[in-house]
């Protein structure tokens, strides 16, 4: 089958044939391309942006992200969580909002600093 | 009046990356309009950004963010939510800004214009009908959602499949709204092939070729949308049309450098990148005037703006010499090529080439040559106009630089 | 002609059997007919300047339902039982100015507008030209208006706070013979008493306007032609009203009258029910369907739309002052209700093009066209090659109201004895609007004197509004000076057109009480530059919502209805 690897800008377009389990990956100009067909097989997973409410004046939200990837039909659940979620102070950029979000092992940081 | 060697205007990846490395040896003043620098990252919450240059997929702000930590260890001097209203060149260039303390002015030696790009608007592209409310380019659209923490609407029609249409797409869908589909009147996507995946197929967002937004209907806020297939002059096809209900219209229809203060400083424009002419550093016709980033051209990654940054505070931070420019010739489908011009008294032994074909090719062999003789040459598969291409040249074993031909042909 | 030998000329012509009834203020058609164009040339047919009789068209277009008109989504009873002693309907140029011009009484006025702000219908969307007359016919209310208005214009618009310039105009001629036949404009300046009318040579005219130097032979110059921002005059018109006394409810419609044969007794709105002792139809477009209201209707307003083109004041190309092409026979043929259009320099130093001239049966269709933008762009290419297309930032429409005698209505019913009309005005109503009000208050004054009213004059009147701050007219050190005591005048929030928080802030603060951001759009231009308000929209949106202490989600772009954004992100 024929895949984009969303890896890097490149976008590679790959040419990916699952034997029995065995999968062999065409196409990808490095090692990261072939990673990502095989997850993509098995357990396709992406990071998420998004971003948290916040009482700090001057920012409504704040932008944050996991700083790992989740399994992609956990990621209408990882919004869910982030919309329950209010921040009520600064924090500097990178700071962890929630770790181990749904048991991902992923943690959702701040990517904005507050200062 | 203040005086300075170098004053960069626009604090976002180009002026940023322009300041840390002019900001080395000179004394350097960046003049931002908004109240915090970044620019246009600041918003662009999603991730992408540093692939190239850190290695890593780091958010917009986060991009910004090592630039502006990187800023603050150096000596360059910040001017925020200062907005520049004039500029003089004489003997040098007096600038005058406005900001919180009142009217300011300063002079300098150069000047880098790194003003970034506006968006074409709902009038650019000539869609008729109502003028409700729900009809937003995509930047504000973004703007709404990541800084105001607002939703545009709840059932949004994406005209124009670049990045940022894309971007938005999943941004909305996120956040809650039904996005009908993205509507691009061009027979091919405009954006990354990553993002059509990553944005469109991963929330099963269609995505319609070949067919635009010809008409928006809605007494105080959008109710409908009249969607038109195009031919292939992009020229709606009557009888095609169809009603679309929806109550916001994003517009990512593309991006026009910011060269109003350009203009005013009569600095020669390339009539194709719709930015300044310029040599390999950056410079202008205008001798001491720098353009980079999306003041320059459309980049597709912010990691190439904050190059051309590099490469035009670099420059202007050197002595001046006297330049003898040669006119570099693009032949073959190329949409545009920067630069525009070769400054042979200056070291062209690392010459970096942006360039985008202006429709897709595939098979294609580049070629640059000095008078006839082939200094540079390169394979692509294929050459999209959505992505752009970089290369990296050394003229400087090539003799003759008196005629230069950047080439494009089929393999 | 008599009325039967019109009805077979009709039939002749078009094919149409339609019936003419007259009586002494009016012929009214009835009929059908499948095109509307039709409709309105055979209303032309019957308009007879000499009779001095309105015609009321109730031809009916096949096929075609009326829209209902536009009606604001508020419904509540604060103007409910009150009484007035003049009522204004309709905040346009014509409303606002006479509203200013009878709070020089000492009146309880009430002026009402059914959109969110004034200037809504085609009083915002003109370009703005004040006219010296010269294309105007001898003995019309609109030539002795007009002439007297432009007059008025420095005087008003300094006492107004708004910026008025009389750059003058061109008629540039393309041949020869044009240049000869242009020599009867002298006469008829003379005639009408126009001042600063000559005819300059080719070089002149290339000297003053070098985009037309491929083709002029010379240009009628028009000296007192001038310019004028149409939105902003009529706010300020309505901001001096309430400044003297007068009462302006926005959002508010009039859906109905009470009335006797001779008497409006009540007026129903969607605030309540009003009386009034004097009431001024000033509705624009639907002015006819007022007099219809109150047992009057004796003429028929034809909507006419407009298109104007506004280009990049930074483009290429582009002419410095108005000019049009001077009209050929065979353009004067095709265009006989319109001027036919030219180049304007707004005094915001923008460029606009336009209008074109198109009878459409739907009063309020603002809508633009394709076919509008190009046959603008091209008709006034013809007269400047040199301009760019790309250039076009904006258009817009304005429906203008015409009456098939194509001239104004501005007196007294002759059947309700409470009522005054101010119809029929169309294009250069703009011009005419100081001097016409002038006389409509007093008009209005005589009313309420015959029906035992006692009028006085007001002692309190200020004729000087207070200009907002414009930044960009300041010198640097007022500017200095200002931003010392509110540092919001430093803080730019539109980049295109250089507007201020503080200026923005002020605009929100109108004494209209308009805070929505097409308000703040007209009385500070942020948002109307190149990147229409891609860049300020969302700050602005943010300080209309912070100065009213709502919620963001209720910040409208226009009228009612109109949010800009539907909530709080994860809340949907």
């Amino acid at each position: 089958m024929e895949m984009v690897c969303i890896v890097c800008p490149n976008g590679c377009r790959l040419q990916v044939s699952d034997d029995n389990g065995k999968i062999t990956v065409d196409g990808a100009k490095c090692k990261r391309g072939v990673a990502f067909a095989e997850t993509e097989l098995t357990c396709p997973t992406r990071s998420v942006t998004s971003s948290v409410k916040t009482t700090v004046a001057g920012y409504p939200v704040v932008s944050v992200r996991t700083d790992g990837e989740i399994p992609k039909q956990k990621i209408f659940d990882l919004i869910g969580v982030l919309s329950k979620f209010t921040l009520d102070k600064k924090v500097p950029i990178g700071t962890i909002l929630i770790s181990n979000v749904l048991n991902t092992g992923v943690n959702v940081i701040t990517t904005t600093d507050m200062e | 009046m203040e005086r300075y060697d170098i004053i960069i205007i626009g604090g976002g990846p180009a002026g940023l990356a322009a300041a840390i490395k002019a900001g080395k040896d000179s004394k350097v003043l960046l003049i931002e309009r908004e109240q915090r620098l970044g620019g246009i990252l600041k918003q662009c919450i999603h991730d992408g950004f540093g692939v190239v240059r850190f290695g890593e997929k780091l958010s917009g702000p986060e991009y910004a963010d090592r630039f502006i930590k990187e800023l603050s260890e150096t000596n360059v001097q910040t001017a925020l939510f200062s907005f520049v209203t004039d500029i003089k060149h004489t003997d040098m260039f007096y600038i005058t800004y406005v900001c919180e303390q009142g009217v300011k002015q300063v002079t300098c030696d150069k000047l880098i214009l790194a003003t970034g790009c506006r968006e074409r608007t709902r009038n650019g592209i000539f869609i008729h009908g109502d003028r409700c409310a729900g009809v937003y380019t995509a930047g504000a659209a973004q703007n709404l959602v990541n800084m105001l923490g607002v939703m545009p609407g709840r059932k949004v029609v994406i005209l124009g499949s670049g990045d940022i249409g894309l971007i938005m797409a999943r941004r909305l869908t996120l956040e809650g709204a039904e996005v009908v589909g993205v509507y691009e009147a061009k027979p091919t996507p405009s954006g990354l092939t990553r993002n059509i995946h990553q944005c469109l197929h991963d929330f099963n967002i269609p995505l319609y070729l070949s067919t635009t937004v010809t008409r928006v209907f809605g007494s105080n806020r959008l109710e409908k949308a009249e969607i038109s297939q195009v031919d292939e002059k992009m020229r709606p096809i009557s009888g095609t049309e169809r009603l679309i209900d929806c109550d916001t219209l994003v517009l990512a229809v593309g991006l026009i450098p910011e060269n109003e203060l350009a203009g005013d400083l009569s600095v020669v424009l390339d009539a194709k990148t719709k930015g300044a002419a310029v040599d390999q550093n950056c410079q202008t016709l205008c001798d001491g005037i720098y353009a980079c980033g999306n003041a320059l051209h459309v980049n597709d990654l912010a990691d190439y703006v904050s190059e051309s940054g590099e490469t035009a505070g670099e420059h202007a931070s050197k002595p001046p010499h006297k330049r003898k420019l040669v006119n570099i010739a693009a032949k073959g489908k190329f949409l545009y090529v920067v630069p525009q011009m070769l400054d042979v008294n200056d070291d062209v032994s690392n010459v970096i080439m942006y360039f985008r074909a202006s429709e897709d090719l595939s098979n294609q062999r580049l070629t640059v040559t000095a008078n006839g003789r082939e200094v540079f040459s390169k394979r692509y598969l294929k050459l999209l106009p959505p992505e752009m291409e970089r290369i990296v040249v050394d003229f400087s074993q090539a003799g003759d630089l008196s005629n230069i031909t950047v080439a494009l042909e089929d393999k | 002609m008599n009325l039967t030998k019109k009805i077979n000329a009709v039939y002749k012509k078009f094919g149409v059997k339609i019936t003419a009834a007259e009586d002494d203020r009016s012929v009214i058609l009835n009929g059908e007919c499948d095109d509307w164009q039709n409709i309105v040339k055979i209303g032309k047919m019957f308009a007879d300047k000499k009779s001095g009789k309105h015609i009321v068209n109730d031809i009916r277009l096949k096929g075609y339902e009326e829209k209902p008109p536009f009606l604001p989504a508020v419904n509540d009873k604060s103007l409910d039982g009150t009484a007035w002693d003049v009522v204004v309907i309709g905040g346009g140029i014509s409303g606002c100015s006479v509203a200013r011009e009878l709070s020089k009484y000492k009146l309880k006025i009430l002026l009402v507008e059914k959109h969110s702000d004034v200037a809504r219908g085609a009083s915002g969307a003109n370009d703005g030209m004040v006219h010296a007359g010269i294309d105007l016919k001898h003995k019309c209310k609109k030539l002795y208006y007009v002439t007297r208005g432009n007059a008025m214009y420095a005087d008003v618009c300094r006492d107004l706070g708004v910026e008025f310039e009389r750059k003058g105009q061109y008629v540039v001629f393309s041949s020869r013979f044009i240049k000869f036949c242009g020599r009867s404009y002298l006469m008829r300046a003379k005639k009408h008493n126009i001042p600063n009318v000559s005819v300059i040579s080719k070089k002149e005219i290339c000297k003053a306007e070098p985009t037309v130097k491929d083709y002029a032979v010379g240009a009628l110059k028009i000296a007192s032609t001038g310019a004028v921002s149409p939105y902003k005059l009529t706010i300020a018109y309505a901001e001096n009203a309430v400044q003297n006394g007068a009462a302006v409810s926005l959002n508010t419609a009039v859906l109905s009258m009470e009335h006797t044969d001779c008497e409006i007794l009540k007026i129903f709105t969607n605030r309540g029910v009003i009386s009034a002792e004097c009431i001024i139809n000033c509705a624009g477009v639907f002015a006819d369907k007022v007099a219809q209201m109150a047992g009057d209707r004796y003429f028929s307003i034809h909507p006419r739309k407009g298109v104007d083109l506004l280009m990049d004041s930074k483009g290429k190309g582009l002419p410095d002052n108005a000019i049009s092409l001077s009209p050929t026979f065979k353009t004067i043929k095709q265009n006989k209700n319109t001027k036919g259009g030219g180049i304007v320099k707004t005094v915001d130093g923008n460029i606009l093009l336009g209008p074109n001239a198109r009878e459409i049966p739907d009063r309020e269709d603002v809508t633009t066209e394709s076919r509008d933008v190009n046959e603008v762009f091209n008709k006034q290419l013809d007269c400047c090659p040199s301009m760019q297309r790309s250039n076009i930032i904006a258009y817009f429409a304005g429906v203008r109201a015409p009456t098939y005698e194509e001239d104004f209505i501005i007196e007294r019913s002759a059947k309700v004895k409470n009522l005054i009309h101010v119809a029929g005005i169309q294009s250069p109503g703009l011009t005419a609007a100081p001097a016409f009000s002038v006389d409509v208050a007093e008009m209005a004054a005589e009313l309420l004197k015959s029906r035992g009213k006692n009028v006085e004059l007001n002692a309190d009147f200020n004729p000087k509004r207070v200009a907002p701050v414009d930044i960009k007219s300041l010198t640097e050190n007022e500017l200095n000076e200002l931003i010392k005591s509110n540092p919001d005048y430093g803080k730019m929030i539109c980049r295109c057109e250089q507007v201020s928080l503080g200026e923005i802030k002020q605009a929100i603060n109108n004494p209209l009480g308009v805070a929505t951001i097409d308000g703040v759009k007209r009385r500070v231009r942020a948002g109307m530059g190149r990147c229409q308000g891609g860049f300020c929209m969302p700050n602005i949106l943010k300080t209309i919502a912070d100065e009213l202490n709502a919620d963001i989600s209720q910040v409208q772009k226009a009228d009612y209805g109109s949010n800009v954004v539907v909530g709080e992100i994860k809340r949907i």
